[in-house]
């Protein structure tokens, strides 16, 4: 193996952080070029701590790292992004959590993946300046499934390949994408979508998060596509994310006066 | 600790693996200490045992805010010179000894004994806010302080529970937050120091 030097630059996105000791902690990184990876912050717990503030989960750091035995020791943290929009608001703060985490339970650790990296901090930015929650979380989830190798098939049938009419439609995860009338009895479980439900996954594909971010979706229409993406979500982790249980909870709180921008996906009038 | 489990007489290895359980304690540390319990008086040894009983024993949560004491209600509830219309949220008992040692609240506290941790899957039911909601429809209580940590967890728990509690008519407050004193202002992050500008002060 050829030699690694001692320290090393990256920026990242901090995903979490877990306490060690009287004053460390151990924070999971996300990063361009280092994949995901742990690492510790000394003494980050004391208040005067000089990387306290720019280690806080959900930022966007510039980080100095020194190789250690086990874990890698940050040395330097400087904040480029704090998104103070999204730490302001409950359900941008829930949904960013929520993001955090599938990017966390959907990689190993060390494994390069720009594509993923570009994919969260889109999502944090599009959270930060006002897109709806709701259509920033589903954009994420069906983008990271296809990082990951589990690219849903959304214009043909992905059991026989055959075209799909424009009815209610299978969408089954063990399948992989939509299926047609004929295969679904074999395609096992999954949801029955609609068809502005279907259109509006394949423009989720095709286009940038800013873009999907001004789709206008009714309570309906978001729900639906919430359902399904998450049994989706659920089948391939092989589990329930965590902070989802989080956003129900949210979701069902009365008021929200601290929200940026009018809901567009939870519009509270209702389709 | 199987190399201790052989050589070692079963009530050493015990005392060894019970150390060990405690947070930051290793297993050399958990030998070193087992050791010296065997070499102190006996007397010594016992008060250390009793003291952990009482403390289980002993030691409840106050019915009203929560607070480890002695006495339900605490003595801070007891005490009548204390303005019960307004009740300080945190996160952990310790919390209150902090605020108590600044010495300028005079208020009632509640203690939520954890922080919402969406990733580690900590809900508002596994806090204890149900009791805080009792305390604001028993009508006295008009301003509540959330005096969590100002991390992504703190935050979430205050916006939460002013979302819980600003519709039911009760003034919900934030700690400020800003620089702490004998900071550099050259290594604080972006959102203390936006923060900080945020709630300057004429001097």
């Amino acid at each position: 193996m050829a030699e690694r030097p001692r320290v090393y630059k990256t920026e990242g996105i901090i995903l979490r952080r877990r306490n060690l000791g009287e004053a460390d902690s151990i924070f999971t990184v996300l990063s361009a070029h280092e994949g995901k990876f742990d690492a510790i912050a000394k003494g980050v717990r004391k208040t005067r701590s000089r990387m306290r503030g720019h280690l806080e989960p959900l930022t966007r750091s510039r980080l100095l790292l020194a190789r250690g035995r086990s874990l890698d020791v940050f040395t330097q943290a400087e904040t480029v992004a704090p998104y103070r929009a999204i730490r302001d608001d409950l359900e941008r703060s829930a949904t960013a959590i929520y993001c955090a985490e599938l990017a966390d339970r959907f990689t190993i650790e060390h494994a390069e993946n720009p594509g993923l990296y570009e994919l969260l901090l889109a999502a944090l930015e599009a959270l930060d300046g006002g897109s709806p929650p709701g259509a920033v979380a589903r954009y994420f989830e069906l983008h990271l499934l296809s990082l990951m190798g589990y690219e849903l098939q959304l214009d043909a049938c992905a059991a026989c390949r055959g075209r799909l009419e424009p009815v209610e439609t299978l969408l089954s995860a063990n399948a992989g994408g939509l299926v047609c009338e004929r295969c679904r009895a074999k395609a096992g479980a999954g949801r029955l979508l609609g068809v502005r439900a279907m259109k509006v996954l394949r423009y989720a594909r095709n286009v940038d998060i800013g873009a999907f971010g001004e789709v206008r979706l009714d309570q309906a229409l978001a729900k639906e596509l919430e359902g399904a993406m998450a049994e989706v979500i659920s089948h391939f982790l092989e589990r329930e994310p965590r902070a989802r249980r989080f956003l129900e909870i949210v979701a069902a709180l009365p008021g929200r006066e601290n929200a940026l921008a009018p809901g567009i996906v939870e519009s509270e009038q209702g389709p | 600790m199987a190399d201790v489990a052989g050589s070692t007489p079963e009530p050493i290895a015990r005392l060894i693996e019970e150390f060990h359980r405690l947070p930051g304690i290793g297993p050399k540390s958990a030998q070193r200490l087992a050791y010296h319990i065997l070499r102190v008086p006996e007397r010594e040894a016992l008060a250390l045992a009793e003291a952990i009983g009482d403390v289980k024993r002993r030691i409840v949560l106050c019915s009203t805010c929560l607070n480890i004491t002695e006495a339900d209600p605490c003595l801070l509830c007891q005490d009548p010179r204390r303005d019960r219309t307004m009740v300080c949220v945190v996160e952990q008992p310790l919390d209150i000894l902090a605020i108590e040692r600044a010495g300028s609240y005079r208020g009632a506290y509640h203690v939520l004994h954890g922080l919402l941790n969406p990733m580690d899957g900590i809900g508002p039911e596994d806090l204890h806010l149900r009791e805080l909601v009792e305390r604001v429809r028993g009508g006295e209580v008009v301003e509540i302080i959330m005096a969590t940590n100002p991390s992504l967890e703190g935050e979430a728990t205050a916006m939460y529970v002013q979302r819980l509690l600003g519709p039911a008519g009760v003034r919900v407050t934030r700690l400020a937050r800003g620089l702490p004193s004998g900071a550099d202002l050259e290594y604080a992050d972006d959102v203390t120091l936006a923060r900080a500008l945020e709630g300057r002060q004429e001097i």
